[in-house]
């Protein structure tokens, strides 16, 4: 039944966002396949491309959901994959990372950015939104 | 005039001009010693100097008066003397002024010719006095103008700060020492020379700006980038004290470090805000996704969220308890109450408290005692002690995987007490060792994602170490293990 709801990529290094998401998706029949970290959940697409990508901005590094969100972007094959970043750090080494125009928003090469927790009707309705 | 109290010294052999004289004056108010000759006249002198004048016969038996006068000039430059003589001749009064005499009067003479000899004396001894007060005045205030002059100077080299004073001409006509280092490029230039040599642009519109805007008093500040390091540069006028402006000073003090620690300090508030914000937010989400009932209700799973939030919870006490400790470490207002500590038992029971949770994950933990019991002490606080082994202990169990192996070791090191804790765990890189006990960090990978920690603990633990005058080290391969050792001074 679920096989024709399409899959999604979830990062995050916090074991709770990855699994609360990843719940929060899963019931609304989505197929999810979570990473701790960027460059396993990259490996993964290169073998099967996902439908969308939700990521942590803070792991590794300060900003490997930025980094992640330019690798997919600047890919031919997964140009037009729905990135949605998300993270605790509203700001940090004054600067703000939370985007204030839609410009800001694409020059992160990000579709939606969330501050954590995103309740779960607002990341579905976005999933559906950038689904649709 | 008033003559009350002035001394008079009368020296004469010859009985009726001593009386005489002495009658005039001491009716005019003057106080008045007598002598018959030269020798006598020392004598009361030198046993009493305070005398304003001298009237000196010129023949005396014993000792003559032009000898006396020479004495007396040189007991007391200042004393007026006037020679009284009945022989005068030019070559007498001559020799008697060439020893020292103001004037002469010969004999006989009336009462208003002494007073007038003795009044026109005092009144020339008096303009003398004055004269030479103001000339030893004006030579200390001399002296101590010079000296002043080098004191400035010498402040001027030696403060911390680079001063600069540049004239209305845009000339600088002073730099100290510390200006000198801050632009090179005209360090060899001596002053006066042009403020644009010191080819920076930037000074000169602070300067400009001081000395085109309104006149009076005021300060023009900016922080300024000048080679490596950054410099907050104050400029002033120069006020006259007629009010015009004649220049500017211009102070630069380098204000390097507290930038660094500035930022420092603004990366430490974001990152502890973040720390707080994580375990918070997951906290959030986990209830709103029970709230929200999305994920269904079975208990199990209810259960599940409620213990996962729980333990969020439970990790930001600890981390703000941490934040609280470390930051009074910091300011100094983290006070240990030392008592003698039992090592071994302290230790033993830092092992005790982790043995539930060693076995829930099937870890062997093993205490290996070096120590008799109850004979190595330490003067330490012992609550700091157990929360720095509890911490180590914790973290061996977090970062070993089931069936691992968690080995605690106290011995003794020549002073110290020497306690170890090695783990059969994940291990750490070189490079995450080298920052394993830096604020907020955290091993992150694959086997560290679900394992729920604040990054201050081994922070505190070391600072704690060092309060004791203590150390900590930590060996690690990835894959093996890690063991941190630690070094108390015995009491």
């Amino acid at each position: 039944m679920t096989g024709t709801k399409p899959s999604i990529v979830l990062v995050d290094d916090d074991i709770d966002f990855l699994e609360m998401n990843s719940g929060i998706l899963k019931a609304k029949g989505y197929r999810v396949s979570c990473f701790s970290d960027a460059d396993q959940a990259w490996q993964s697409m290169e073998a099967e491309a996902p439908k969308l990508v939700v990521t942590d901005l803070m792991m590794k590094s300060l900003d490997s959901g930025f980094s992640l969100a330019k690798k997919i972007k600047s890919d031919p094959r997964f140009t037009d994959i729905p990135v949605i970043i998300v993270t605790a750090a509203a700001s940090r080494r004054g600067f703000d990372f939370n985007p204030r125009s839609q410009e800001e928003l694409e020059a992160m090469r990000a579709d939606a950015f969330f501050d954590k927790p995103v309740s779960p009707e607002v990341l579905i309705s976005k999933v559906e939104e950038l689904l649709a | 005039m008033n003559d009350h109290g002035i001394r008079a010294l009368i020296v004469d052999d010859e009985f009726g001009i001593r009386e005489g004289c002495r009658k005039i004056l001491t009716e005019e108010g003057f106080e008045v010693t007598t002598a018959c000759d030269g020798i006598e006249a020392l004598e009361i002198f030198e046993n009493d100097p305070h005398y304003s004048f001298a009237l000196v016969d010129l023949l005396m038996p014993r000792l003559g008066g032009l000898e006396l006068i020479k004495r007396l000039r040189a007991l007391d430059p200042d004393l007026l003397l006037i020679v009284i003589t009945a022989y005068a001749t030019i070559d007498t009064a001559v020799e008697g002024t060439k020893q020292g005499a103001y004037s002469y009067i010969p004999k006989p003479f009336t009462p208003e010719e002494l007073l007038l000899a003795i009044r026109n004396g005092l009144e020339r001894q008096a303009l003398a006095l004055e004269a030479k007060r103001l000339r030893e005045e004006r030579e200390k205030r001399l002296l101590e103008v010079a000296s002043e002059r080098s004191k400035c100077s010498t402040i001027l080299k030696c403060i911390t700060d680079g001063l600069l004073v540049i004239n209305l001409e845009k000339l600088v006509v002073l730099r100290n020492n510390t200006a000198a280092r801050i632009f090179p490029k005209a360090s060899r230039q001596n002053v006066p020379f042009s403020l644009s040599e010191l080819e920076y642009p930037k000074t000169d519109e602070l300067i400009d700006e001081v000395l085109e805007g309104d006149p009076g008093p005021r300060i023009v500040s900016r922080e300024l980038a000048i080679g490596k390091n950054t410099y907050m540069v104050n400029v002033s006028p120069v006020i006259e004290p007629g009010g015009e402006t004649s220049g500017a000073v211009a102070v630069f003090r380098d204000i390097t470090e507290l930038k660094k620690l500035e930022t420092a300090k603004s990366m430490f508030v974001s990152m502890v805000a973040h720390e707080l914000k994580s375990p918070l937010a997951a906290t959030e989400g986990w209830l709103n996704l029970l709230l929200s009932g999305l994920a269904g209700h079975d208990p199990e799973e209810e259960r599940h969220m409620i213990e996962r939030s729980h333990l969020r919870v439970r990790t930001l006490r600890i981390l703000i308890s941490e934040l609280l400790s470390i930051t009074a470490i910091e300011t100094g207002n983290f006070e240990l109450h030392r008592t003698s500590v039992d090592m071994v038992e302290i230790v033993r029971e830092a092992v005790e408290a982790a043995r539930e949770r060693a076995a829930g994950k099937g870890i062997d933990l093993t205490l290996n005692e070096l120590l008799p019991e109850k004979e190595k002490t330490a003067l330490a606080d012992r609550e700091a002690l157990l929360l720095v082994f509890s911490n180590l202990i914790d973290n061996a169990i977090k970062y070993t995987a089931e069936q691992g192996k968690v080995t605690v070791q106290v011995a003794q090191n020549g002073l110290y007490a020497a306690v170890s804790v090695q783990d059969t765990g994940i291990g750490m890189t070189q490079p995450e060792l080298d920052k394993v006990f830096d604020e907020f960090y955290r091993v992150k990978n694959e086997h560290t994602a679900d394992i729920p920690g604040t990054g201050l603990g081994l922070s505190l633990v070391k600072r704690l170490i060092e309060l004791h005058q203590g150390q900590i080290n930590a060996e690690s391969a990835p894959g093996k293990g890690s063991i941190f050792k630690v070094e108390i001074p015995l009491s």
